[in-house]
């Protein structure tokens, strides 16, 4: 879709939803993940001039677990109402004669969430002290959200007699079985992963793909937790390992906090925030259990290109970045002892 | 056999076009350059897989007849190897699925099969990767050999 398409097809649908006139002025892309496409929005809205981004959904979906743009939309108000930072979600579209899928708008917020960038840019050095206890404090709201009071129902949970550990782990199983590969490195994970897996005490609602590059980061630190669509039920130490993992650090490996800080700190920080106690090993556990993860969804995606529905040079790369995370899973068991 | 380039030739000059035309034309695109990176990256994987694969199969396949202790020849024919090696690889997946690895000795093994497969794969994959943690381990050996001493 041209960006004149969608400026010429937003102005009545936002004069209509804000009951007030509306003009879009401009329309750019803004770099997205590789399965929604977002877009820079300029208005005048009730003589107003905003600042918009405007999220939608492509015609190919990525994972099955993700959220639809409606049920994305419901979570951030509820993140909204819960005080945690996010950019506040605006209108909601679901008719699809609009701009040919459901969308929504949210206000943009300033500021960077390009990972390698909030790692790397000298500008940012104060904000980098600050994030790892910005986003403990963030990770502490986030697993708050009250699910029943905010009607999330619509949210997916482990399946019956699965606790989060063993539905992380049948999700591993389910991919690998749909992908027919016989694959030594992933059966001996997943075996161990069964063998060690710890007790999970506590389910709350997690953000799913907390990680530093969505995260929209300026001179002053973190300024919103963006990419909702992997929100489900879980247990908050699956949040804090997968935030540890070595691919979101951007080259800063011994920062083990996205590449931005040291781990005891982060936790210890949490713990403040939260008021619960976090259990180091089981930290441990999910960041191992986020690289299995992580690994196996590289070979779905590849086999999205392989498959020829979608050819894409891109996806098929992520077949051969799979090893890295096999390799880190592998360390981490190591550290965790065989 | 046949007129040169050569395979490897014939992939650098794939890499050279990438590199030298279409680079500097899709600059301004970001999507775009990021995808011709990768298709210049991937040619990398490539030019380093015809220079490793024959060497791995056969260390590949040395570690399975130690784990598995059968001592097996490995196919000659190229074609053959590789559909053997993956049909081992279905029965050692067989065998940790049933338990036959979890005492103590045989997981040892196992997973020192598992890490310098995978090993090997980071060598043609993203060599860069396992230069980074080695320096990383190296620099917190002598950080804490420092500490330790003092």
């Amino acid at each position: 879709m041209t960006p004149e398409t969608i400026k010429s097809r937003l102005t009545p649908y936002l004069t209509e939803a804000s009951g007030a006139p509306a003009t879009v002025t401009s329309v750019q892309p803004l770099a997205g993940g590789a399965s929604r496409d977002m877009w820079l929005v300029e208005a005048t809205l009730n003589d107003k001039a905003e600042k918009l981004v405007l999220r939608r959904d492509l015609p190919t979906t990525m994972l099955e677990q993700a959220l639809t743009r409606e049920q994305e939309f419901k979570l951030m108000q509820a993140a909204d109402e819960s005080g945690v930072k996010v950019a506040k979600p605006r209108y909601l579209c679901t008719d699809t004669s609009v701009l040919d899928a459901p969308f929504f708008l949210m206000n943009y917020v300033e500021g960077i969430s390009i990972g390698r960038k909030v790692v790397q840019l000298p500008e940012l050095e104060t904000a980098r002290e600050k994030l790892p206890e910005q986003m403990a404090q963030q990770l502490a709201k986030i697993h708050q959200i009250d699910t029943i009071k905010h009607r999330l129902g619509f949210l997916p949970v482990p399946r019956l007699a699965h606790n989060p550990v063993q539905e992380a782990i049948q999700q591993g199983r389910d991919a690998l079985k749909k992908l027919n590969i016989d694959h030594p490195a992933f059966e001996f994970a997943l075996r161990w992963a069964e063998q060690h897996a710890p007790k999970s005490e506590r389910t709350t609602f997690v953000h799913g793909d907390f990680r530093i590059g969505n995260l929209i980061v300026n001179e002053q630190g973190l300024q919103a937790v963006a990419d909702w669509e992997f929100g489900h039920m879980g247990d908050p130490h699956e949040e804090l390992g997968y935030c540890c993992m070595r691919d979101w650090r951007f080259g800063m490996g011994k920062r083990r906090v996205g590449g931005v800080g040291d781990r005891e700190p982060f936790l210890s920080a949490y713990e403040r925030y939260s008021g619960t106690r976090v259990d180091r090993k089981t930290v441990d556990y999910w960041e191992f259990l986020g690289n299995l993860r992580w690994a196996i969804i590289c070979m779905s995606q590849a086999n999205r290109h392989l498959s020829g529905r979608e050819p894409n040079v891109e996806l098929a790369s992520l077949g051969r970045r799979s090893a890295e995370m096999q390799f880190e899973m592998l360390k981490l068991i190591e550290q965790m002892g065989i | 056999m046949y007129d040169r380039p050569a395979l490897e030739e014939l992939l650098a000059a794939v890499g050279i076009f990438l590199e030298k035309q279409i680079g500097p034309l899709v600059k301004d695109d970001p999507k775009l350059y990021y995808q011709t990176l990768i298709a210049y990256n991937l040619l990398k994987i490539a030019e380093r897989e015809l220079v490793w694969s024959d060497k791995h199969i056969h260390t590949q396949w040395e570690r399975l007849n130690n784990l598995l202790e059968i001592d097996m020849p490995l196919p000659t024919n190229a074609l053959e190897a590789r559909e053997a090696l993956e049909r081992r690889n279905e029965q050692l997946c067989e065998r940790i699925r049933t338990g036959e690895h979890d005492e103590q000795w045989p997981r040892t093994v196992l997973f020192a099969h598992l890490l310098a497969t995978t090993r090997e794969q980071l060598e043609v994959a993203n060599p860069k990767f396992l230069q980074v943690i080695s320096q990383e381990r190296a620099t917190r050996e002598l950080s804490t050999g420092i500490l330790g001493g003092g």
